[in-house]
């Protein structure tokens, strides 16, 4: 089955300050795809560059068989990362606006219950809490019901019980065969919803592949930690490694039915302690393991986060740029 | 949707939208009330002792709507693009079928609205106020809606080359207000030295003017252009000129970042 989404090569410059750097995916039908990444990876422009609305420099990309600017619009919904409505409509009147705009929209009244502010329906924008803005804006993105759906960080300033309001739509969404393109900085939402995840650092696209796959290949061991403030050497020569972080004593590769060991050598070596914790590895440590060497990185190298603060660098009239906050550089 | 859907849908945003910011409201109206009651009271003082603000009040009827024709579209218009670009609304609207083309039209519909009630008022205030004799001419309705399509666009092409809202306001009155009294409006061009001719036969405002005068006053002593009636001739160059200003400002809203 042909992919429905499709990055070629995408190279994306502003000035000296690369924000792609040959970026190649495909997105299959009905495919929950996750983008994961620092600030200023690189995620936004690829957005943007997947959606028309930055040119690439080198390379290309394809919605439903088409160039994104040729797509036809009313099978495509997109929250832009800063998206910000005209603020004196009320949520209803917004939905309804946006939904006027498509050829064939869905009831505004049931878009405004299925993200969650049926109760603030009759209240203007600017009168919103940010959750309630946020989901609002959700909802002008799937107005159309769309066929291919871009969600630029979607549950940023939502709180828990709106973010899992937003998470049952876009899962409900994906069973009735809508293909999703997700950014998150919120790896329990990547985990949750994505069939595969795509990590991005310094514009490049460094790993991808199911939530599984990732961290089995790149989230490293289980991990008992131990509370306790004894120096590691007092577990010298048990058969795990044990490293001092996190404010106790971490021993990796521990198995839930070898917990039972590591205690028994605590009490038989004496150490004080007041407590345990297994971990198992998650989405989070990928992050950590992948995109954190990058931040290192480029910390040593002595630069700020690529474009943007966030994830893009967005250049303005007079050939500056302009951070996404605003601000200028 | 069809495109008159998607108009619709976009006229009844932007109309919402202007009632609701009550301050713009108010001072979209106050605007042309303080203009008449300024103005209004020079006329016919002469405080210059020369010839300024010496014609009778009807002459100056065109001044007043130019000056709401001019300052109300590009403030409003590049203010607005700004906002949009601030809020990623134009890349929203990218990712839509409605087109840039479209959203200026919208756009242009709500200015010509509000523009046509600050007319109405207008006239009304000068007839009231000053005793103006004013010819009722469906051609001055032609006027002002050919001249906000034209000022639509260049408001457009402001907002889409500032970089912020406060950028647009300022560079459309850094252009409205010499455009103002550089187009045969309050001043006639034997009133200005010389080398402003040029400036004045270029710019749209002056045939806007000159049309409205011819149309609505009946003393005017308008030129014919090439023979043909003022009031029919100087509509035309105003939408020759409007044409261009339009698509240019259409072309020049931002459907990438």
């Amino acid at each position: 089955m042909d992919a429905v989404v499709v990055a070629d090569g995408l190279e994306k410059r502003y000035g000296d300050t690369v924000a792609l750097g040959g970026v190649s995916l495909a997105v299959e039908p009905g495919e929950v795809f996750g983008l994961i990444g620092p600030n200023g990876a690189g995620k936004t422009t690829l957005v943007r560059a997947l959606t028309g609305t930055t040119v690439p420099d080198v390379g290309s990309a394809s919605i439903l068989g088409s160039e994104p600017t040729a797509v036809d619009r009313d099978r495509l919904g997109v929250l832009p990362q800063r998206f910000s409505p005209p603020e004196r409509l009320t949520a209803a009147e917004l939905i309804d606006y946006y939904a006027g705009l498509y050829g064939d929209a869905r009831e505004p009244g049931e878009v405004i219950a299925d993200v969650g502010v049926a109760g603030a329906a009759d209240t203007r924008y600017e009168d919103l809490s940010g959750g309630q803005k946020r989901r609002v804006c959700v909802g002008t993105a799937l107005v159309n019901d769309p066929d291919v759906l871009f969600l630029d960080e979607p549950t940023t300033g939502i709180d828990p019980a709106g973010r899992r309001t937003v998470w049952r739509l876009i899962e409900a969404l994906a069973e009735g065969g809508t293909t999703v393109f997700l950014t998150t900085h919120d790896m329990a939402e990547a985990e949750r919803l994505a069939d595969r995840v795509g990590l991005l650092a310094d514009g490049k696209l460094v790993a991808a592949g199911t939530p599984g796959e990732l961290i089995a290949e790149h989230g490293g061991p289980n991990r008992l930690t131990v509370e306790t403030d004894a120096e590691p050497g007092r577990l010298e020569g048990v058969s795990y490694p044990v490293e001092g972080r996190d404010g106790g004593l971490v021993v990796e590769g521990v198995e839930p039915a070898e917990i039972g060991d590591v205690v028994a050598t605590l009490e038989k070596r004496e150490v004080p302690y007041t407590g345990l914790t297994w971990t198992e590895p998650d989405l989070e440590d990928v992050y950590l393991e992948l995109a954190d060497g990058a931040e290192r990185l480029r910390t040593l190298r002595g630069g700020g986060p690529p474009p943007g603060g966030e994830d893009a660098v967005e250049p303005t009239a007079d050939g500056g740029e302009t951070t996404p906050d605003g601000g200028e550089r | 949707m069809s495109r008159a859907g998607r108009l619709r849908a976009q006229v009844g945003a932007d109309w919402h939208s202007f009632l609701r910011r009550r301050t713009a409201v108010f001072f979209t109206f106050l605007f042309p009330i303080i203009l008449i009651l300024i103005f209004g009271a020079l006329v016919g003082t002469d405080p210059s002792g020369g010839a300024l603000f010496g014609e009778p009040p009807g002459y100056y009827v065109a001044g007043y709507l130019a000056a709401v024709v001019v300052f109300t579209p590009l403030s409003r218009i590049g203010s607005e693009v700004a906002r949009h670009r601030e809020g990623s609304r134009f890349e929203k609207l990218a990712t839509t079928p409605l087109s840039r083309t479209e959203w200026l039209v919208a756009q242009t519909v709500v200015n010509a609205a509000v523009i046509g009630v600050a007319g109405l008022l207008i006239l009304a205030l000068v007839v009231a106020l000053t005793g103006a004799t004013v010819i009722p001419n469906p051609l001055v309705v032609a006027y002002v809606a050919v001249a906000v399509v034209c000022f639509c666009g260049v408001g457009a092409v402001l907002g889409s080359y500032t970089d912020s809202r406060d950028g647009a306001v300022a560079a459309s009155n850094t252009i409205a207000l010499p455009l103002l009294f550089l187009s045969d409006t309050f001043l006639t061009l034997e009133q200005l030295p010389g080398w402003f001719a040029p400036f004045v036969e270029l710019s749209p405002l002056t045939y806007f003017a000159r049309g409205v005068r011819a149309a609505s006053y009946p003393d005017a002593q308008v030129s014919a252009v090439a023979g043909v009636d003022p009031a029919v001739a100087n509509l035309v160059i105003l939408a020759v000129l409007a044409v261009p200003a339009f698509v240019v400002g259409a072309r020049s809203i931002p459907e990438t970042d």
